[in-house]
């Protein structure tokens, strides 16, 4: 933290004492400003710079890092939404199922396509979750599973590649076959 | 003689110079000089909104149509600057709003622009035209809902790296049904999704629309519909580059795109789906700005992309293009001036793409336009910065991260002074300059002493002592602005050189060595800069004077001290200064 860098800075302020109370007098510059005004003149009194002054304070390695290396917040923020998804992030939504008031949560990340997350849910509410371009025989007995995506529609699970349905989806529900 | 001249002859001779500085130069000559040039001075730039006071800028020019403000200092860009610092606009808003009714353009930077702000430009300026809020922030969707619905000849809105609070996509529909005016809008840095059909709706209806860029949340299937009715387009940011592989959507997007022969300048490309990428080449031959940092494309992908733009004068691109690259670009794009690298994954601690010095090297010698860089890598050596230099004397800008701080020479394991040396000697006309890696005093001592147009340089975990700071304070004539942080530079330097502050726009200081005695001092002898200690621990003189502050930025004003300080900012006025002795 910026607190911390400016306490194990003050190690180097013993040898740099301030101007005014400074008692040296010699100025070990080379071209040393000679333009400035007599206000300068004024503060430089007794002061003195020399290149040895107090290494210790910077060789030894600073800890705080703190907001380095240089990035718009931006472009930060994008690099690390992108580090988030490869470190397999999760991405919880809502799945309901009709006639039954309480919803369940699930990881879509968890899953690696739509055969995996039918499968799940298949168990999840115990019941049999068709595909949609499975052919249809007895509908009333099976569910189809349906989401709403970001527009408020509500779609056909299974229609857009699995990537685009994560982008995408909101949330799902397992409706009746026969209704769909 | 010159002063002889009616006054309205004058006038007309002074229309005719747009530069701030020359306009500043003529309004020194004489009385009627200055006043002849105040009554017709049209545009004026503040650099620091604390420079001057709102009240003194509106009195002494009357008539002005175009302003352009800053506010927090750079590195606030680099979340140094703590939040609720200041840089609010409200106060000009409210004395433009009085005293230029016809005012048409407010450019801004890093300040804070509330939605109460944007409503007032919305009611106050009948013809406002261009507003620009670059990395701005305080100001939600209901303020832009303000500016599209009342400002009918709004040509430019640009949002360009700003924090907005995007409560809803609505407001892009309040413009007006019958809006043609815009020329120029950028919506990328907004989260939610805008309401497309008002999107397309503007984009229709707008003829002479030259700049557009989306937002993330818009899909790659909604764009060729897009630049279909924007063929003239001269600009563009996509949203999310990414669609299901299909030959359909690859060919009405290639097909969409080769219908825009005037584009020049792309951007955006959000989540990319590198298949979709030839979909632009079409047009590459005519590229002239390629913004890739937001685009994940691996090396391959981008040497044949780059291949392609044989006109590029800037890229902005991640690490991901590699030495491979940088060498294909380095072949290909003979009027490339800009070049900007950022690091795809910067808080890794070992490189995840072979990118070292050798590209940059590489562009050096093959782009002999180039003058601008911005380069993030892992490693860098002296050989390669004194090549770099020799290479390109032209350099105007070169900023360099070294990821890790405080990296040596990677090959022999000394500071990089030397290279860097080489920069600002053979480099000279650079006027950015940003360093970083082990770099001890002696590499300040080169740029005191050959960086003699540097305009503004930028320091981290460098020096070893007063001197690094004295030289750059003292050798550098043309230095406007300095910011340096986790730095051992302390009063001595500071002091020795107050005089020198008065001549620059501003001095940052974080996380080094000035005391705040040493502030209290500077605040008392100098009236004519504001000092700010910036410390959240609470107030300064709780501790004693020898302990440094946190923060501290300096800056030469007329107005005086600031009265919309933060409680964690004090200002070392003439009063806080008599505590001293």
């Amino acid at each position: 933290m910026g607190r911390a860098a400016a306490d194990s800075s003050s190690s180097s302020i013993d040898s740099s004492n301030h101007p005014s109370l400074s008692c040296a007098s010699s100025v070990s510059l080379p071209n040393w400003s000679n333009s400035t005004r007599d206000l300068s003149t004024d503060l430089r009194l007794g002061l003195s710079i020399s290149p040895n002054h107090d290494f210790s304070s910077t060789s030894t390695p600073r800890e705080q890092r703190l907001h380095w290396p240089p990035i718009k917040p931006h472009l930060r923020s994008t690099l690390a939404g992108k580090a988030d998804k490869r470190r397999q992030a999760s991405l919880f939504i809502k799945v309901y199922m009709e006639g039954i008031p309480i919803g369940r949560k699930l990881d879509l990340l968890a899953h690696e396509g739509y055969d995996g997350l039918i499968s799940t849910l298949g168990h999840m509410f115990r019941t049999t979750i068709l595909c949609p371009d499975v052919n249809r025989i007895h509908p009333e007995k099976y569910h189809v599973l349906t989401y709403e995506d970001k527009e408020g529609d509500w779609m056909m699970v299974g229609d857009v590649p699995w990537e685009m349905f994560l982008t995408t989806v909101k949330r799902m529900k397992i409706a009746r076959g026969d209704r769909c | 003689m010159a002063y002889s001249f009616p006054e309205e002859v004058l006038e007309h001779v002074f229309s005719f110079i747009s530069s701030d500085k020359d306009r500043n130069a003529i309004s020194l000559v004489c009385k009627s000089w200055y006043e002849i040039e105040r009554w017709c001075r049209r545009k004026i730039f503040v650099g620091n909104c604390y420079a001057v006071s709102p009240r003194l800028v509106v009195r002494r020019f009357p008539e002005v149509r175009c302003v352009e403000l800053k506010g927090k200092p750079h590195f606030a860009d680099f979340s140094l600057v703590p939040d609720g610092w200041g840089g609010y606009v409200l106060p000009w808003i409210e004395a433009m709003a009085e005293a230029y009714p016809g005012l048409e353009e407010l450019r801004m930077k890093r300040m804070v622009v509330t939605d109460e702000g944007l409503e007032m430009i919305a009611k106050s300026f009948k013809h406002f035209r261009v507003l620009v809020l670059s990395s701005c922030e305080g100001f939600s969707t209901d303020g832009l809902a303000a500016i599209a619905a009342n400002c009918r000849d709004l040509r430019e809105l640009d949002l360009r790296e700003s924090d907005v609070d995007d409560l809803s996509g609505h407001w892009l529909s309040h413009f007006p049904e019958n809006c043609t005016s815009l020329v120029s809008l950028n919506i990328a840095c907004l989260g939610n999704e805008v309401s497309f059909s008002a999107l397309e709706r503007l984009v229709g209806q707008c003829p002479n629309l030259r700049t557009l860029r989306l937002n993330r949340t818009v899909p790659l299937d909604r764009l060729p519909n897009l630049l279909r009715h924007a063929p003239q387009l001269v600009e563009l940011g996509t949203g999310a580059y990414s669609a299901e592989l299909r030959p359909d959507v690859f060919s009405n997007l290639a097909g969409a795109f080769s219908t825009c022969k005037e584009l020049k300048s792309l951007s955006g490309f959000w989540d990319v789906v590198p298949a979709y990428i030839p979909a632009i080449y079409p047009i590459c031959s005519g590229l002239t700005s390629l913004n890739l940092s937001y685009a994940t494309i691996q090396s391959p992908d981008l040497i044949k992309l780059i291949s392609q733009c044989q006109s590029l004068q800037r890229l902005w691109v991640l690490d991901y293009i590699e030495d491979s690259g940088l060498h294909a670009l380095a072949t290909s794009c003979k009027d490339l001036q800009e070049l900007r690298v950022f690091p795809s994954e910067p808080f890794g601690a070992e490189p995840n793409v072979s990118l070292t010095e050798q590209g940059l090297v590489a562009v050096s010698e093959g782009c002999p336009k180039l003058q601008s860089v911005l380069y993030f890598c892992r490693q860098m050596s002296n050989a390669a910065l004194v090549a770099i230099a020799r290479n390109r004397p032209n350099m105007t800008c070169f900023r360099l991260c070294i990821i890790e701080p405080q990296s040596p020479d990677y090959r022999t394991l000394q500071p990089l002074d030397v290279g860097f040396g080489a920069i600002v000697e053979h480099c000279k006309d650079l006027q950015r300059l940003s360093l970083s890696g082990l770099l001890t005093d002696r590499v300040f001592e080169y740029i005191g002493t050959h960086a003699k147009k540097l305009e503004m340089l930028s320091v981290a975990f460098a020096g070893e002592s007063d001197l690094g700071l004295h030289h750059m304070l003292s050798g550098c004539e043309s230095l406007r602005k300095l910011e340096i942080r986790d730095c051992p530079f302390g009063d001595k330097a500071l002091l020795a050189n107050a005089a020198k502050l008065e001549t620059m726009r501003s001095l940052w200081m974080s996380s080094c060595s000035v005391t705040f005695g040493a502030c209290k001092l500077l605040g008392q002898k100098l009236p004519r800069l504001n000092v700010e200690v910036i410390d959240e621990r609470g107030p300064p003189d709780s501790r004693p004077d020898s302990c440094p502050v946190e923060r501290l930025y300096i800056y030469r004003t007329v107005a005086g001290p600031r009265v919309d300080t933060p409680d964690f900012v004090w200002t070392m006025d003439e009063d806080s200064a008599l505590s001293l002795s």
